[in-house]
């Protein structure tokens, strides 16, 4: 390090979105911390990173840590611009990407296609080899033709392969070979095994998987390089650390060999604050409602832990197997548009207005009826955002409420306004049902965090719908994102298939596989840089009744006795699935470890309690259900709600960044860590 | 809070949409539970359909993801439970019913019909149809194609109790898995369906609580006065008009060759559909007849794919109206075998109706579409680990759907039968069964030509390994009416299983067979079909016909033959190559001229071709439009001669 120069003490997180790029930047010697907010840079995301360094006044130098989530997978995925790459598979297996498992997203429209996949037939071959279910070979690799095809891939120019045979999980040889023959044939091409990237059983999720890694992996590369070299030139000396979908980070070079890893990076940045502020809260169990301009992501905490997924995707039809934590998005955002369907119905979504030309009131051309603009006519929403830099007229909100939905509906303009909102909170509860009831979680017992743009005009509504007893308002609603992307640790997640009893006489071997993985595990730490005494290892098993085709995960700790883990498996079971059968035999059918480094987190820095009651700046009318007409309602600045706060709705809150409703009937209080916690006190 | 808005009456248009979305959830909320908690891997494979009933049977709502075979059949269901227990329908009673008869599909289709109740009176049912992997009879899979009564199907269960008044009748429970293969398996399933319909029972009531019973039984009926509504109001429009077409049966193995026509013609009249099956042939001696239930489904399913934006529950059935004329194939009674109703008559009426519906409809055109198969290998299991069990190794396929008004089929897709239906990992089929899988790839010149292709078939070949005492079923058709194309487009490649036993000859085993013992060594493949082209092939794009020769869906001899596209290698192997247009021109003008006469060839020498090797299975059917037995190359006349019929027909331009 340079000696002349002060040691780097900023903490700083990046989410790169759509529309903007955010910042979060912490001073981890005075605890303060301030954000930054710039239009981001789709050709050449990296530019959009530095320059929101730069509008946030801190400079690489002074950066002790950078996390950074990043949509540059997930574009490529979505805009097919992406690595040439080539498949090899076992002979008679080169179509499973194609033919996946047949069915489509839409079930009756013939005209609506699944995507093609990402790697053309032209670009898929094939060689003599097969293994069987058991890992035995049924037959040899054929070397010579793996080398012949090298030479044909190498004149084809490929940026990248993917390898993929059958029943790699069970014996990994014939693909490590395969990789060895390819790589020497192809010096500088991006070269992964489906074995390597995950071991699972399930031929199409992992080759899926594996053809998803292999055309973004150069990408990411590419753009991590070139991030680095900036960031390296501005004189950063610490690691980049890229976030994943399992809710954890990568180091730059795990970054690349797992990009299908980073396809959902920004989705769960959201998630990760949504839970970390429920905590903060007091709160183990959570809903985080992420609602922007255009969709709405819900995740959900139980007993402090994010629910996770083993499988999701970006394109129907293309799923990529790693665990990732569990978002579902829904078109509902500001700019969802209202319109009435061929059968008279009023629906909401998923069209959007997008950024151009936006809900009417922004008064760029837009016609349709948003909930922005119902908003507006509701009162809920001010006619001047980001302190006056954006101004809404209020004037055109109504013109497209009268002419989209009052007209039509034979209803006032304000009952119109009102409607659109109850159908967008509908949706939202629906898809928030998904997620919760849906998989036997009562909504009761959990506390609704709601931010980005748009959710805290709209938190309360959905928490009353959904009988939610607290809502949490985030100090930052706006950049909570990128908040997340400060909050995690280093995360290797790693498996095995297994089939094994669930009986005392498995444990053995079940320990034997975790060993083992845990000293992959160790090693990928060690080599991310993180020192033995930060790793955490967990470990846990998928379990499910013999013939069942649903396994739930259940947390395993070394030494424990089969009788406990079952007990906790039935328990489960009972819980999510409302039915246990202790008589049925259980089987062990995968072991999961999860590799953890830890960072040091940002410290939470309690304000000072101020009893004062905080004085409004003034009022406007505003709706609220189920009262009559539009009621006299205090207006307050957030940065005059200091830590101990308390506010009697109907009240609303103004920010830099959003705006927070509080209907009739709710009790808030700020919290020391300056978010605004809302109970309801029963009478609406 | 109040939630009856002070600004509108009680079910305003706000709360029924709000409503309408939280009954669809809550069925959803009903599948993913039946997902996560079924036993068997066919419900796994999402071959169920969930719904809400009104207090009179009929449907409100049903799941967003359902099988396209159960719509149209789920009310009738209820009706059923309701007609046999009137008055005698209590809270905490769940009631069983698998009868095709009484408005069910077949006997594989397990139904649990759940009254709901508030404060006691009865306001309307959830219910779960599961596909059983297994429901006895005398064959695995309860696929019996010889059967031509029921009674060896499987068990009919007629609508019974099974839970009365809470109280599960354990007893009744277990006799009935006991008559499966697989009594754990089904008992499973048969908790996870009963309890699922507990949830949606659950939800409903939750709803009832909030919005009050009244309000709810009035969104009830507005959704389906919605659907209705909405479906009459996208026929209202279109041209008043009778359209008639006919699609076939390979033929009824009881009796002489020949192709068993379903007759279907289509008046659209004002606001109303009326369809009319006259004509139909009377129920043939196998078991792919279609009762009255499924027959109707099949209308509905076809009709909804031309209004997909529609959602589907009883108000869509009083839109459309049905003439399915007794004691044919397309309304067999009991005890007439109707279990293979889904390979057989159900889909042909369903591509029926998208001939139809193509031509009122054009820029939605959609020609015929590969058929739904199942092939069944069942016998005891003799690797180390599982020695001495029972197997079934049960695996249906992806094929290709029909060419289109601007764009090629689809291509390995599932079936219209239901396109929500997955196809199994082959990884997960060889850990449970000694069967290896030796190929799953798509079927080079599969996809029937045509100026748009139909979408590609695909093609999957196996290996037995360790077995003992097995034997191989296969419910499928279309290995004689093959899946024809539309305005010139031409048929795809028959179905049809093949067997190959070391030291033999490969035997062609046909579409529907049963009980075939096969032993360990022995292999088999067996194509789908690709999707029937639309338009004339000659007219196709040769770089649109060069790109599919590049990826493989079209070979080079494929290219010339059926699109007389004459492609030359630049470099094969950086996959450069050319279109010859001289060479093209030459080669699509000498078929013009040539093609017209060869449906008027002697049909009797294209068959010896056929048998000489010196023509393909494929050239005989697109070219020459003839059917033969595929296993020994003979002749069937009567086939031929109303296959011909059938391509010459569909030669004809919209």
């Amino acid at each position: 390090m340079n000696a002349g120069l002060p040691a780097p003490e900023w903490r700083v997180a990046i989410d790169t979105g759509g529309t903007f790029t955010d910042a979060y930047f912490l001073n981890e010697r005075t605890g303060r911390s301030h954000v930054a907010k710039v239009p981001s840079t789709p050709d050449q995301p990296e530019l959009a990173v530095i320059e929101c360094l730069l509008t946030g006044g801190v400079s690489p130098a002074e950066i002790k840590l950078l996390t950074h989530g990043t949509t540059v997978a997930t574009n490529a995925l979505i805009t097919r611009r992406f690595s040439r790459a080539a498949m090899v598979t076992t002979r008679g297996f080169r179509d499973v990407v194609e033919i996946r498992d047949g069915t489509k997203e839409d079930l009756w429209d013939a005209y609506k296609d699944v995507a093609p996949p990402y790697i053309r037939r032209r670009d898929r071959f094939e060689v003599n080899e097969r293994i069987n279910h058991t890992g035995q070979v049924v037959e040899a690799l054929d070397e010579a033709q793996l080398e012949h095809l090298g030479r044909i891939l190498k004149r084809r120019n490929y940026d990248a392969v993917a390898i993929c045979f059958m029943n790699s999980y069970v014996n990994v040889a014939h693909e490590i070979r395969a990789r060895e023959i390819l790589e020497a044939a192809l010096p500088g091409v991006f070269i992964c095994a489906s074995s390597e990237i995950v071991p699972e059983m399930f031929e199409h999720a992992r080759f899926s998987t594996a053809m998803i890694n292999a055309v973004t992996g150069p990408i990411v590369g590419r753009y991590i390089a070139a991030l680095d070299r900036r960031l390296k030139a501005g004189g950063y000396l610490g690691d980049l650390l890229i976030l994943h979908s399992g809710g954890g980070v990568l180091t730059a070079e795990n970054s690349r060999r797992y990009a299908a890893r980073l396809a959902s990076s920004g989705i769960v940045a959201g998630a990760i604050a949504g839970s970390h502020i429920a905590r903060e809260c007091g709160f183990e169990n959570a809903i985080s409602l992420d609602m922007g301009g255009t969709s709405t992501d819900i995740s959900l905490m139980y007993r402090g832990q994010l629910r996770t997924a083993q499988e999701w995707h970006v394109e129907y039809g293309y799923p990529i197997m790693f665990p990732s934590i569990e978002v579902i998005s829904i078109g509902a955002g500001g700019g969802s548009i209202a319109w009435l369907d061929g059968g008279g119905s009023l629906r909401n979504g998923p069209q959007s207005s997008g950024a151009e030309p936006g809900p009417a009131c922004y008064g760029k051309g837009g016609n349709d009826a948003t909930n922005t603009d119902a908003n507006v006519v509701l009162g809920r929403l001010g006619t001047s955002l980001l302190d006056g830099r954006v101004a809404l007229d209020a004037r055109l909100a109504r013109n497209a409420i009268t002419a989209k939905v009052a007209g039509p509906l034979g209803l006032d303009d304000t009952a119109a306004a009102h409607a659109v909102i109850r159908i967008a909170n509908a949706n939202m509860a629906n898809a928030t049902k998904l997620i919760s009831v849906g998989r036997g979680f009562d909504p009761r017992d959990f506390a609704l965090v709601v931010f980005g743009g748009a959710g805290p005009l709209h938190g309360c509504d959905l928490a009353r719908d959904l009988d939610i007893p607290v809502v949490i308002f985030p100090r930052h609603p706006g950049i909570a994102s990128a908040m997340g992307c400060m909050l995690v640790d280093i995360r290797h997640d790693l498996s095995a298939m297994c089939l094994l009893p669930a009986e005392d006489a498995s444990m053995a071997r079940i320990a034997t596989m975790f060993e083992r993985l845990e000293a992959e595990a160790r090693s990928r730490l060690a080599a991310d840089g993180v020192a033995s005494c930060e790793m955490l290892l967990s470990r846990s098993v998928d379990m499910r009744y013999a013939g069942q085709w649903r396994q739930l995960t259940i947390n395993i700790a070394p030494g424990d006795r089969m009788a406990g883990v079952l007990s906790r498996f039935h328990n489960e079971h009972q819980r999510a699935f409302a039915f246990r059968d202790q008589t049925r035999p259980v089987e062990v059918y995968a072991v999961r470890l999860v590799a953890k480094g830890t960072l040091p987190k940002p410290p939470s820095v309690p304000t000072v309690k101020s009893a004062s009651k905080p004085a409004p700046f003034g009022t406007r009318p505003v709706f609220f259900s189920g009262i009559r007409g539009h009621i006299d309602t205090p207006l307050y600045r957030r940065d005059v709600l200091t830590s101990g706060a308390r506010v009697e709705g109907p009240a609303i809150i103004e920010q830099l960044d959003s705006t927070v409703v509080l209907p009739p009937g709710t009790n808030s209080v700020v919290t020391a860590d300056m978010h605004v916690v809302t109970r309801f006190t029963g009478a609406a | 809070m109040n939630q009856q808005d002070t600004l509108a009456p009680a079910l305003d248009r706000v709360t029924f949409e709000v409503l309408k979305n939280a009954f669809a959830n809550l069925v959803d909320q009903m599948s993913e539970q039946l997902l996560r908690t079924c036993y068997s891997f066919v419900i796994f494979c999402r071959d169920f359909s969930n719904c809400l009933c009104d207090e009179n049977g009929d449907t409100v709502m049903q799941g967003t993801r359902d099988i396209a075979v159960h719509v149209g059949t789920l009310h009738l269901t209820a009706k059923a439970v309701l007609d046999r227990f009137r008055g005698d329908i209590h809270p905490g009673d769940v009631f069983m019913v698998n009868d095709p008869y009484v408005g069910g599909t077949h006997f594989c289709d397990v139904r649990f019909v759940r009254p709901v109740f508030h404060n006691l009176r009865l306001i309307a049912f959830t219910q779960s149809n599961g596909h059983w992997a297994d429901i006895g009879g005398s064959q695995p899979g309860s696929f019996d194609i010889q059967a031509k009564e029921h009674f060896g199907e499987g068990l009919r269960i007629t609508p019974i109790r099974i839970w009365r008044r809470g109280e599960f009748l354990r007893d009744i429970a277990e006799m009935i898995v006991s008559n499966t293969r697989a009594p754990a398996d089904a008992m499973g399933d048969l908790l996870a369906q009963a309890g699922c319909t507990e949830m949606g029972e659950r939800r409903l009531l939750e709803l009832v609580e909030r919005y009050g019973v009244e309000t709810i039984l009035a969104a009830f009926r507005e959704c389906q006065d919605y659907v209705e509504r909405f479906a009459r109001q996208k026929v209202a429009g279109l041209p008043s008009g009778t359209w008639h077409t006919e699609d076939f049966i390979d033929q009824d193995p009881a009796a002489n060759e020949g192709l068993i026509p379903i007759r279907v013609s289509l008046t659209l009249e004002g606001s109303d559909v009326h369809y009319d099956l006259t004509g139909s042939h009377s129920a043939i001696g196998c078991f792919l007849n279609a009762t009255e239930g499924s027959a109707f489904s099949a209308l509905v399913a076809g009709t909804k794919t031309f209004f997909p934006e529609v959602p589907l529950n009883s108000g869509f059935y009083r839109f459309i109206h049905a003439h399915l004329p007794p004691g044919t194939v397309v309304n067999a009674d009991h005890p007439v075998a109707v279990t293979g109703f889904c390979s057989g008559a159900y889909e042909k009426i369903m591509n029926a109706v998208f001939e139809l519906w193509s031509r009122i409809l054009p820029d939605r055109a959609l020609a015929c579409c590969f058929n739904l198969e199942y092939l069944l290998i069942g016998g005891r299991d003799e690797r180390d680990a599982t020695r001495g069990r029972y197997f079934m190794w049960y695996d249906w396929m992806a094929g290709g759907w029909g060419g289109r008004a601007d764009r090629d089929g689809s291509s390995a897709t599932s079936p219209i039968f239901g396109v929500g239906l997955a196809i199994q990992s082959c990884e997960a089929q060889e850990r449970l069964t000694p069967v290896l899988t030796s190929e799953h790839a798509i079927a080079a010149d599969s996809g029937g030509p045509g100026r748009f292709r139909g979408g590609c078939g695909v093609r999957k070949g196996g290996r037995l390994t360790e077995i003992g005492h097995t034997v191989m079923s296969y419910s499928c058709d279309r290995g004689r009416s093959v899946t024809w194309g539309l305005y010139g487009g031409l048929p795809s490649v028959p179905h049809g299983v093949t067997l190959e036993r070391a030291g033999e000859r490969p035997r062609y085993l046909g579409v529907v067979f049963s009980g075939v013992p096969v032993r360990a060594g022995d292999r088999f493949w067996r194509p789908s079909a690709g999707g029937g082209g639309l338009g004339d092939p000659l007219e196709r794009d040769p770089t649109r016909v060069l790109e599919d020769m590049i990826d493989g869906y079209v070979t080079m001899a494929g290219a010339a033959r059926d699109y007389g596209v004459v492609i030359e290698a630049i470099d094969a192997e950086v996959d450069e190559w050319r279109v010859n247009p001289a060479a093209t021109e030459a080669t699509r003008a000498k078929i013009r001229a040539a093609r017209d006469g060869w449906l008027d060839l002697d049909a009797k020498l294209v068959a010896e071709w056929l048998q000489q090797g010196v023509i393909t299975i494929s050239e005989a059917v697109r070219q020459y439009g003839v059917i033969c037995d595929w296993d020994s190359s003979t002749l069937l006349p009567r086939s031929t001669e109303q296959f011909r019929a059938t391509l010459r027909a569909r030669r004809m331009q919209p």
